[in-house]
């Protein structure tokens, strides 16, 4: 049942920040499907095939080649269809500017890389329990930052 | 200065024109005593002719009738010629009287009757005669002819004296008048003589002390004008003189020089000048020129000229009209060489662009240490924490040490990177200010702190602080920072505690301000009962990656300080640290009162 599963996309150019993550997900106890993309073009591509199942959260980095987590979100946020869909940034750098202008353009919650896989685990695990029809309401810049 | 010689001048005009007026009332005054004088004078003349012919009119009657008497004795003719003479004399002497007493009403009416008198006389010796005869003189109409005739001729005499008697008394008084003329003619004349001396007097004391006047400045003028000619040398400035009525220009020495030229080389002119003005400059140049002419006004003018030798030069021009004491129009200006000035602006340009070049190379430093520098970093720490989960069984002793060496390194340069972002993106440009309650950001450092406070038992106390003018993200970084510092070299034998006191002071009574460009600073002091430090290293220890201790001992980077430093001088502020060894560290920072 496709009902029972959590669906989780990353677009990330970084072949080991994407073995952690989907390592991560595998250790965790909850039933998701892992999608994961090499940039931002091939993460674009398939969003816009029609048989593309979009992900409950997508997980964005922000620095990647031919296209930007930027430029995908830009994107996303022009088109009604992924309304419903809860964009997390998920990005090596925590500046200041990235984080401002990510939450001005409607990212739901912003996450830094975390130097260890412990607290990796923690954080992903906390950002798919997050319920986000409640988190978005109560969102301001201050707790787009995820902090644990 | 020339108002007063002009004032001066004004008033050495009416002394003129008064002292002359004064001369020539004095000189019509004895003028007219001195034709008083020769008026008296020639009336004495006169009265002495008058007196004169008077008595010559006696005399020649008398000589008649002498001759009468001696015709009437003798009978001979010859003397009947006095008689004769006399009678002609007489009537001369007549006519001289009336021409004389012309002006005389009552000596005519006295020569009437001496006339009628002398007329009887004579008809009293014609009768005599008829009737007398040689030898007789008893004949009646003889005798008393005769008789009348002498008592005519007393009458006469009575008469002739009488009217000497009046004329000498009129002559008395002429002459009474005549001396009071020659008493007062010279009074006058010696009056204008002395009046004019005096006058002269002061004409030269004025004169002589107004060209001393004019001397002294004179010489101020050209004193004024050599340190004119000096300080446009010094400051590259020349000035030049538009004469609006004859279109002409006058040019300073300097002005040539500015231009390249010997001083006064060539005739000032628009057309000569124009020949060095940079032929892109040229067009500008000529409406300038034409507005001049029309509104004899030049507001400030920016070109180029060229020198003989090619050098080009900029300068800057002003010009404003002036009325000079005569009322001639002039248009006084001003040119300026700012060659000088345009090119340090050229350097200060070139070095601002470097400036933002190499802030632009920082900024990207910064993005490349914030996210190049932490990816592989992350990696290796996320790796690592894998391997100590999965194959720590695997693992022997040694590789277990060596593994949580290889840990320790990488936090100690995940710390090192941090700080370094942090101290390299404490910069005010493009921070600002904003009022803020320092309580609030000193609340905030301590949540950040939160878990090691606790961890440590730290107890903070904090008097109350104000709300002032700051970059609030900055001041609560400095809060956490020296928090932070305090709880990381605390003593291992107590508690931390750390006391924050606040006090707002005067910059001239606190020793340490020496370089306060402000009067008054809030105090804020941050004293801890940790290990203190030697005062040797009061200033070190603000310096970027200088520690005190062991990094195996106490875990600082050697930034956290220096961190706090940039942030108060940010502020404009002053930040000092002093310690006593094992007793604790007092951290004092000064924030200006806005």
């Amino acid at each position: 049942m496709q009902e029972d599963y959590i669906n989780i996309i990353l677009a990330d150019d970084d072949a080991d920040d994407r073995m952690f993550f989907t390592d991560a997900f595998e250790e965790l106890k909850i039933t998701t499907k892992v999608k994961t993309f090499n940039d931002g073009v091939e993460l674009m591509d398939y969003l816009h095939t029609d048989d593309a199942v979009f992900p409950n959260v997508l997980f964005l980095d922000l620095n990647m080649p031919r296209k930007s987590g930027l430029e995908c979100l830009t994107e996303i946020k022009q088109s009604d269809k992924f309304n419903d869909m809860a964009i997390a940034i998920y990005s090596t750098s925590a500046s200041e500017e990235d984080i401002e202008k990510t939450f001005v353009m409607g990212a739901n919650i912003y996450i830094k890389k975390p130097n260890d896989f412990k607290t990796l685990k923690k954080v992903l695990q906390e950002v798919i329990t997050i319920n986000w029809q409640y988190h978005t309401n109560g969102l301001n810049k201050d707790n787009f930052l995820l902090r644990l | 200065m020339p108002g007063r010689i002009l004032k001066k001048s004004w008033l050495i005009k009416s002394i003129f024109f008064i002292s002359a007026f004064i001369i020539l009332l004095i000189g019509g005054i004895t003028y007219r005593s001195i034709n008083n004088l020769s008026q008296s004078s020639a009336l004495l003349t006169q009265t002495y002719k008058l007196n004169v012919e008077l008595e010559k009119i006696f005399i020649d009657l008398k000589d008649a009738e002498t001759g009468q008497q001696g015709f009437i004795i003798t009978n001979d003719p010859i003397y009947l010629r006095p008689y004769n003479v006399g009678r002609e004399n007489i009537n001369a002497s007549f006519a001289a009287l009336k021409e004389l007493g012309s002006d005389n009403i009552p000596l005519q009416n006295d020569l009437k009757d001496l006339n009628s008198l002398i007329d009887t006389r004579m008809e009293y010796f014609e009768r005599a005669f008829r009737y007398s005869s040689v030898g007789n003189y008893y004949d009646e109409n003889f005798t008393v002819n005769f008789n009348k005739g002498k008592e005519t001729m007393d009458t006469i005499d009575v008469k002739i004296h009488g009217m000497i008697d009046s004329q000498n008394e009129l002559l008395q008084k002429r002459q009474q008048a005549y001396e009071s003329n020659l008493k007062v003619t010279p009074m006058f004349l010696y009056m204008v003589l002395l009046l004019s001396l005096l006058l002269m007097f002061i004409a030269y004391t004025k004169i002589i002390r107004d060209l001393k006047k004019i001397k002294a400045v004179n010489e101020q003028l050209e004193i004024f004008k050599e340190s004119t000619n000096q300080s446009q040398v010094i400051s590259q400035h020349g000035n030049w003189i538009l004469n609006v009525d004859e279109k002409t220009f006058e040019y300073s020495d300097n002005l040539y020089r500015l231009l390249g030229e010997e001083p006064q080389s060539f005739t000032a002119s628009t057309t000569n000048f124009s020949n060095y003005v940079h032929p892109e400059d040229q067009e500008k140049f000529k409406k300038e020129m034409e507005r001049l002419f029309k509104y004899n006004d030049l507001p400030f003018i920016y070109f180029r000229i060229v020198q003989k030798n090619g050098m080009v030069r900029h300068f800057k021009a002003f010009g404003k009209e002036y009325n000079n004491s005569e009322g001639k129009r002039k248009v006084l200006g001003t040119i300026s060489d700012i060659t000088g000035e345009i090119e340090h602006f050229k350097i200060l340009e070139e070095r601002n662009l470097e400036l933002e070049r190499n802030n632009r190379e920082l900024s990207a430093f910064n993005y490349v240490a914030s996210h190049d520098l932490q990816e592989p970093l992350r990696k290796i720490q996320t790796f690592l924490s894998r391997l100590e989960d999965k194959e720590s069984a695997n693992l022997s002793e040694v590789g277990l040490l060596y593994m949580t060496r290889i840990k320790n390194a990488a936090s100690r340069m995940r710390m090192l990177i941090d700080d370094l972002l942090q101290f390299s993106r404490t910069n005010k440009a493009d921070k600002s200010f904003e009022l803020a309650d320092m309580n609030v950001l000193l609340e905030n450092a301590q949540q950040d702190l939160a878990e090691i406070i606790t961890e440590e038992n730290a107890i903070i106390t904090a008097g109350k602080l104000p709300t002032i003018k700051l970059i609030p993200f900055q001041i609560q970084q400095l809060f956490s920072n020296l928090i932070n510092n305090s709880l990381k070299y605390k003593s291992k034998n107590r508690n931390p505690e750390i006391q924050i006191t606040y006090s707002k002071v005067k910059a001239s009574e606190e020793p340490e301000l020496v370089n306060a460009h402000k009067s008054y600073y809030h105090k804020i002091t941050i004293k801890d009962n940790g290990i203190g430090f030697n005062n040797e290293y009061a200033e070190n220890i603000f310096v970027l990656f200088n520690r005190l201790h062991n990094k195996d001992e106490y875990s600082g980077t050697g930034i956290g300080l220096s961190i706090c430093k940039k942030i108060v001088e940010n502020h404009q502020g002053f930040i000092f640290g002093s310690g006593t060894p094992d007793k604790g560290a007092v951290f004092t920072f000064f924030l200006p009162l806005s």
